[in-house]
């Protein structure tokens, strides 16, 4: 116990002197956590809009109102001029030009409402949407945004586009009799006037009150309400700030595992064997160290997430500080197994990147498990990365109660153990020692 | 005493000690000698205990040294071949570690360090970082920290590969102290002659895993006695000719000369020369020189020991 106590500490001492490692441990993470934090979710306040492309020639009032719906909406930014470099006059989009800047890359979307957008003979709205795929989250995120906008805001207008299709196919008295027919039904079984429901089918109501504040403009009524994690200060930062954590920990553990390797190459080690100290302790003195750097530097990486992007680690702490150890303990088997299999320590870096970044990418360090191929999905439970990562996101997303994580704990819990028991028999058997 | 009977150990294809069978007197200084590869790290291995012997066994007093047993290291100081340090700690803190390592604690430990670092001379550097330090001193500190424990047994390995001649000299003349002064045991390995012929009282050669010869300087120089190396300029030696001193002895080529240990037909210089005289070598182009270890080697297996 008093030596591995010693060795404990030369183990401390020797990280401390390690500048690279240090700033690897310590200072990256946080560094890249910064990063991605701005990518993936500001500090705290709304997301940035997506700016498109929006053109309108067409004179109809209903396009007007479409335009101020878009200009209003909380995901795109609607753009309408452009500078050109020679005249330095800002000037109006039109659909030649929006189409230009797409096929040049500077847009990703431009919206043309064309002229014939909403005619007196038209019975559908014409929209032309000119896209380039070249990120589809992106642009997946703009069709849905330009569809929602439509069908909540202008839905007002399906009666009117119906009785207007019925006018051109049925002609003149028909056509009248049709509406006034429509409109007596619809005003007895709903005991609203006649005159109430034929208004609603002209498109001069439809301008004045196109949200549908009426009877028939409800029919669409999108109502969305987040249920899970509505109150958690930075969406964004707080599902992902697990996944970066459990990554950057297998690197570091690896690392510190490592160290046995370089003191076998160095010599060091031959001289603690040559010295009243057993294999056991030596190795007892690596697991300890390991473990706790890797809790220092999962509290240290979250602590940074509360700073910086207000993610609240405190409320749920004491089960967050079990899966930090857990996670800890599971990292630094995976450390030891490498160390006591491979031959060379440019091996072992070699194989523990790539396990690292392939347990990382389909244990949802990077994007959530869910994008994954269902067959996928069951290989990401083979990896300790996935229990780490969801551990987290029950922890800090959720707000689970103990109940939610006695799995991922039980699991990542088991993985440390019987790994590390195998690794130390290896250790025994292979040419460290 | 240290005892070492009929030592074998085995790697997978490498027979490193063929049943190696040595005994060391207390407050002896011994020599190990023997070319890289010929098992000296592997029989102090055994010794210590790190590898267990396929078979034989030490024994020191006559009592047998078990496998891995921190109670045997205990009774060592081993210097390891590699300069088996923490380089980004001080001087100081690798002695610190080191000798709790070694269960020296408190007034006590402070105390073996100022003795060890005033023995390798390097108590002015104490706080440096021995990253740092030269070759040499990084040796001398690897000394220093294996005898924190005053251990009565030191086993040096090739405790000066790398070291500039005067941290060569400084280290010849500490462990001499630590031998003549403090009584303690010392095995030396080496692959240099002039070092063994220079240190140590009594030596061994080994080479191949099997101790070839054992004894002191003079036992071993004696083994020559009246067996000279000749050395013969290569000038215009032809091939046949060169045949013919082949039979004559242990024949080993330089790039300016053939040197010749004689066999026992040869060993008066009468038949020598005679001989010389018959294959048409001029005397002037023959030397007879004093034999040294180099040439026990070479007497022995043939071969030179830096090949
Ligand atoms: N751990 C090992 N595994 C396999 N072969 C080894 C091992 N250690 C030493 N050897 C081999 O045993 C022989 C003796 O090595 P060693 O004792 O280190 O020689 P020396 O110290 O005299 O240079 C060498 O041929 C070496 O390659
Ligand atoms: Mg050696």
């Amino acid at each position: 116990m008093k030596n591995v106590l010693i060795l404990l500490r030369k183990d401390v001492l020797r990280f401390v002197a390690d500048k690279p490692a240090l700033l690897l441990t310590f200072i990256l993470p946080p560094v890249l956590i910064l990063i991605f934090g701005l990518i993936f979710g500001g500090s705290g306040e709304p997301q940035s809009k997506i700016k498109i492309i929006f053109v309108n020639e067409s004179k109809s009032p209903l396009a007007l109102t479409l335009e101020e719906k878009l200009d209003s909406s909380d995901v795109l930014k609607p753009v309408k001029e452009f500078t050109p470099e020679e005249s330095k006059v800002p000037q109006r989009f039109d659909e030649e030009t929006a189409v230009r800047f797409v096929k040049e890359g500077k847009y990703s979307t431009a919206i043309v409402l064309p002229e014939d957008f909403y005619t007196d003979t038209s019975s559908a709205l014409r929209i032309k949407i000119f896209y380039d795929p070249k990120n589809a989250i992106e642009s997946s995120l703009i069709q849905g945004a330009i569809q929602k906008t439509i069908f909540t805001q202008m839905s007002s207008l399906f009666p009117a586009l119906m009785t207007k299709r019925a006018k051109k196919t049925l002609k003149g008295s028909k056509s009248v009799s049709f509406e006034n027919e429509m409109a007596e039904i619809i005003g007895k079984y709903f005991n609203v006037s006649k005159d109430t429901i034929v208004k609603y089918f002209s498109e001069e109501n439809i301008v004045k009150n196109p949200s549908g504040e009426n009877f028939i403009g409800n029919i669409i009524n999108i109502e969305s309400k987040q249920v899970v994690g509505e109150s958690v200060n930075n969406p964004g930062v707080t599902r992902m700030a697990g996944g970066w954590a459990s990554m950057f920990l297998l690197f570091s553990i690896v690392g510190a595992s490592l160290t046995l390797f370089e003191e076998k190459q160095e010599g060091s080690l031959k001289r603690l064997l040559c010295m009243p100290v057993t294999r056991s302790q030596i190795l007892w003195s690596k697991y300890v160290f390991s473990t706790t750097l890797g809790i220092v530097q999962l509290l240290t990486m979250f602590v940074f997430t509360w700073l910086f992007f207000g993610v609240d680690i405190f409320t749920n702490f004491g089960n967050l500080f079990i899966v930090i150890v857990v996670s800890s303990m599971a990292a630094v088997s995976f450390g030891m197994l490498i160390t006591s299999t491979v031959k060379s320590i440019q091996q072992a870096n070699g194989i523990a990147t790539i396990i690292i970044l392939i347990m990382s990418a389909i244990g949802g360090a990077w994007f959530p498990v869910s994008f994954l191929p269902g067959w996928m999905q069951t290989v990401a439970k083979f990896t300790i990365t996935y229990w780490s990562v969801d551990a987290f996101l029950q922890v800090l997303w959720r707000n689970v109660a103990f109940s939610g994580i006695a799995l991922h704990v039980l699991i990542l819990a088991s993985v440390g153990v019987v790994v590390t028991f195998y690794s130390v028999i290896r250790f025994r058997k292979g040419n460290i020692f | 005493m240290i005892e070492i009977s009929e030592v074998v150990k085995n790697f997978e294809n490498v027979r490193a000690l063929q049943g190696v069978s040595l005994q060391i007197e207390d407050g002896s200084f011994f020599g190990l000698l023997g070319p890289n590869g010929a098992g000296k790290t592997t029989l102090l291995n055994v010794i210590i205990g790190l590898l267990k012997p396929d078979a034989g066994h030490v024994a020191i007093d006559g009592e047998v040294l078990v496998y891995n047993d921190v109670n045997v290291k205990r009774k060592f100081g081993y210097v390891p071949q590699e300069i088996a340090l923490y380089q980004e700690l001080t001087a100081l803190t690798n002695l610190k570690i080191f000798g709790r390592l070694y269960g020296v604690t408190g007034k006590k430990l402070n105390e073996r360090i100022d003795w060890a670092l005033e023995i390798v001379g390097l108590s002015e550097r104490k706080n440096d970082v021995v990253k740092n330090f030269s070759g040499g001193m990084k040796r001398r500190l690897n000394i220093a920290c294996s005898i924190l424990h005053n251990p009565e047994i030191i086993l040096c390995d090739e405790p000066t590969v790398g070291v500039d001649p005067q941290s060569r000299n400084a280290i010849f003349e500490m462990l001499k102290k630590l031998n003549r002064e403090e009584g303690k045991l010392i095995i030396y390995t080496t692959h240099y002659m002039e070092e063994a012929e220079r240190l140590c009282d009594k030596m061994a050669i080994i080479d191949y895993g099997k101790i070839i010869a054992e004894g002191t300087l003079e036992d071993l120089t004696a083994l020559l006695e009246k067996k000279e190396t000749v050395k013969i300029l290569k000038n215009d030696l032809t091939v046949s000719k060169l045949e013919e001193l082949k039979l004559m002895g242990m024949v080993n080529e330089t790039e300016f000369y053939i040197e010749l240990i004689p066999k026992e037909d040869f060993k008066k210089n009468v038949r020598l020369f005679e001989k010389f005289e018959e294959l048409g070598i001029p005397d002037d182009n023959v030397e007879i020189s004093r034999a040294s270890l180099e040439d026990v080697f070479l007497f022995l297996t043939g071969r030179n020991l830096r090949d």
